[in-house]
């Protein structure tokens, strides 16, 4: 085969994933359901990195006790967090290790298990006492924006609200939509 | 004449020269094997060089668009993420066709490997993309390896190994694998390219890499006596692998690298045995003392490598057959034997007899040592005897902190400890050195060994 014959193989084969993972994501922006969560601050000894942003959502913990579904999860496995809109929010009503079916207003939101907690102080009783959560990833933690505007997303003035707007797809994948600071659109995701 | 269109020529005139009787059948191989090696050998300034190069000005055009990226529209920004991965390539086809600047061209190739792993990253920056990260390095590896199958390029085979390694590291240490299993495909899938491209650097990698799996995988387990077991068989088979490979002509190129890693892995894991410590279950990362019991993952596995052990001694018994056996050859059989009933009966008992288990573990330890010496001396191999010499000082000095660390007093034990190193190291040093200079003497006579 002549040399540029199958330089031109090589440009195809290395080009295909990354137009490929633009597609994905893409299309989980198009035909997901818009959902729109609610923000928590992150972690305060958590590190900002520069440009990217790290989000905390309110549906990232989750109290197995008070949600339906299963209650057994281990670190690293595979889960779908059923939504429900509320007022202004999706808001998690239960937890499965496999993809559930869902009612009309319904979204199943696909996560990892970063860790499970099976205690928590009390600083009130000074005691250790029993509980069943998890703490889930989804894929939406990170956010790029330009140099210098991350923190005022990741740690936002006093009064400010950062809330996020998704799009889930049929298989649970979400993808961020948009940036919404005190109800007004920040940043808006576009294929170009 | 330029040294790779000089190999090319060759290539063309060897077989006829074959027929005119110039050159005697199977010489070819020969020839154009050290003449490649000479080609590569005098063009490795050249090569580090535009490796260098390639390097600084990947990582110049890097740092550029990163300090303006926030100002770059997504359109420009994936042009040029694109574009650029289009444009090395595009470089390399030129200087690689006709063999312009091979080797330049090789370093364009590698530049065009680094940038798809630049463009997987910002394009996941770009899109919000957040998804298992390890997996952005598979793909990284992947398209090194494709790019390796297409432009029969070593350099980027050799970054495809070194990032499915990365990526197995992750996964061991960042998401507590039990055993990362994925990697032997993957793993397995760079050697056909070695094998046909007879590329020996990336032969080197590859068995490093193997390693270093291992060595993840060791960190991720918590039953390592069983473990280290499956280690000591799964190298010791490897090992009599490169043995065997030895005696057929298209794979005996390869052989010295598969034994001497090999060699090296499976005698780290046999002197691990050599600890009662972990013959009496103690888990040097977990604190527990108790032996457990082999899990049936465990068993199976062990069980697998201990037939195909004993499937390749025959082998290789088959190949000497009609030779008169040797004794290195007759005392390996032995000591192989010994080492799979030891291996066998240490699956089933319990902890009352860890202390003989790991008697039984030294002796052998000590006897394999000094077949390798033999072996080393019969085979005219250097490293045998080195590697040798190494392990047995290495046993020796273990065994003594082990057994007089709380039976003398500490100064003795300190004085007796410094008269052992001094004395033993003064002998075994005379001892190595002796051996070595008959092994070279024997190969400057070009006798056999």
């Amino acid at each position: 085969m002549k040399i540029s014959v199958r330089i031109v193989i090589t440009c195809v084969i290395l080009t295909l994933p990354l137009v490929g993972m633009i597609a994905r994501k893409q299309w989980t922006l198009e035909t997901g359901t818009a959902v729109l969560l609610e923000t928590q601050p992150v972690d305060p000894r958590s590190l900002f990195r520069g440009d990217y942003v790290r989000l905390n959502y309110i549906v990232s913990d989750l109290d197995l006790e008070k949600l339906a579904g299963d209650l057994e999860f281990t670190r690293y496995d595979d889960v779908y967090v059923v939504l429900t809109e509320a007022e202004r929010y999706w808001e998690a009503r239960a937890v499965y290790q496999r993809r559930p079916q869902l009612a009309e207003n319904q979204v199943a939101l696909k996560g990892k298990v970063k860790y499970v907690q099976t205690s928590r102080w009390n600083p009130e009783t000074k005691k250790s006492e029993p509980v069943k959560s998890i703490h889930v990833t989804y894929g939406i933690e990170n956010y790029f924006v330009p140099e210098g505007e991350g923190r005022g997303l990741e740690r936002p003035p006093a009064g400010s609200k950062v809330e996020m707007l998704m799009a889930v797809d049929r298989f649970g994948q979400a993808g961020i939509k948009a940036v919404l600071v005190n109800g007004e659109e920040r940043y808006r995701e576009t294929l170009f | 004449m330029n040294k790779n269109r000089f190999l090319k020529q060759l290539k063309k005139e060897l077989p006829g020269w074959m027929e005119q009787g110039w050159v005697r059948p199977g010489a070819d191989q020969a020839i154009l094997e050290q003449v490649g090696q000479r080609a590569e050998s005098a063009s490795f300034l050249s090569v580090a060089f535009a490796i260098l190069g390639v390097l600084l000005l990947g990582s110049g055009v890097i740092t550029f668009f990163a300090a303006n990226w926030g100002v770059m529209p997504k359109i420009v920004k994936l042009g040029l993420l694109l574009g650029g991965l289009w444009l090395a390539f595009a470089v390399a086809g030129y200087l690689l066709r006709d063999d312009r600047a091979p080797h330049l061209g090789q370093a364009a190739v590698l530049l065009g490997v680094i940038l798809f792993g630049a463009n997987i990253m910002l394009i996941a920056q770009i899109y919000h993309i957040d998804s298992h990260y390890p997996n952005g390095v598979l793909l990284w590896s992947l398209g090194g390896l494709a790019v390796a199958w297409l432009l029969r390029s070593q350099p980027a085979l050799i970054a495809a190994i070194a990032l499915a390694v990365l990526w197995t590291g992750m996964e061991s240490f960042g998401f507590q694998r039990q055993m990362h299993g994925w990697f032997l495909p993957l793993w397995l899938a760079f050697l056909p390219l070695i094998y046909r491209m007879r590329w020996k650097p990336a032969l080197h990698v590859a068995m490093i890499g193997l390693l270093l799996w291992s060595f993840f995988c060791f960190e991720s387990l918590r039953s390592p006596l069983f473990v280290v077991q499956v280690y000591f068989l799964a190298y010791l088979a490897l090992f009599l692998l490169g043995l065997i490979m030895d005696s057929y002509e298209r794979w005996s190129y390869f052989a010295v690298p598969v034994q001497r890693y090999s060699l090296v892995a499976a005698l780290v894991s046999f002197y691990a045995l050599t600890f009662p410590h972990l013959q009496f279950g103690y888990l040097f990362l977990h604190g527990t003392n108790i032996r457990p019991g082999v899990a049936t993952a465990w068993l199976a596995a062990t069980s697998i490598l201990l037939v195909l052990v004993a499937v390749l001694v025959l082998w290789h018994r088959q190949r000497f057959r009609g030779q008169k056996n040797p004794l290195w050859l007759l005392w390996g059989q032995a000591l192989v034997a010994a080492g799979i009933v030891l291996i066998t009966v240490n699956l089933f008992i319990g902890v009352r007899y860890a202390n003989l288990m790991a008697i039984g573990f030294n002796l052998l330890m000590f006897a394999g040592v000094v077949w390798l010496i033999l072996a080393g001396s019969h085979l005219g191999d250097r490293f045998f005897v080195n590697t040798a010499f190494f392990f047995f000082a290495l046993t020796v000095m273990s065994r003594y902190f082990d057994t007089f660390w709380s039976l003398m007093n500490r100064s003795f034990f300190f004085m007796a400890g410094g008269v052992l190193l001094i004395g033993g190291g003064i002998f075994l040093e005379r001892k190595r050195r002796k051996l070595t200079r008959q092994i070279t003497s024997r190969r400057g006579e070009g006798g056999g060994l």
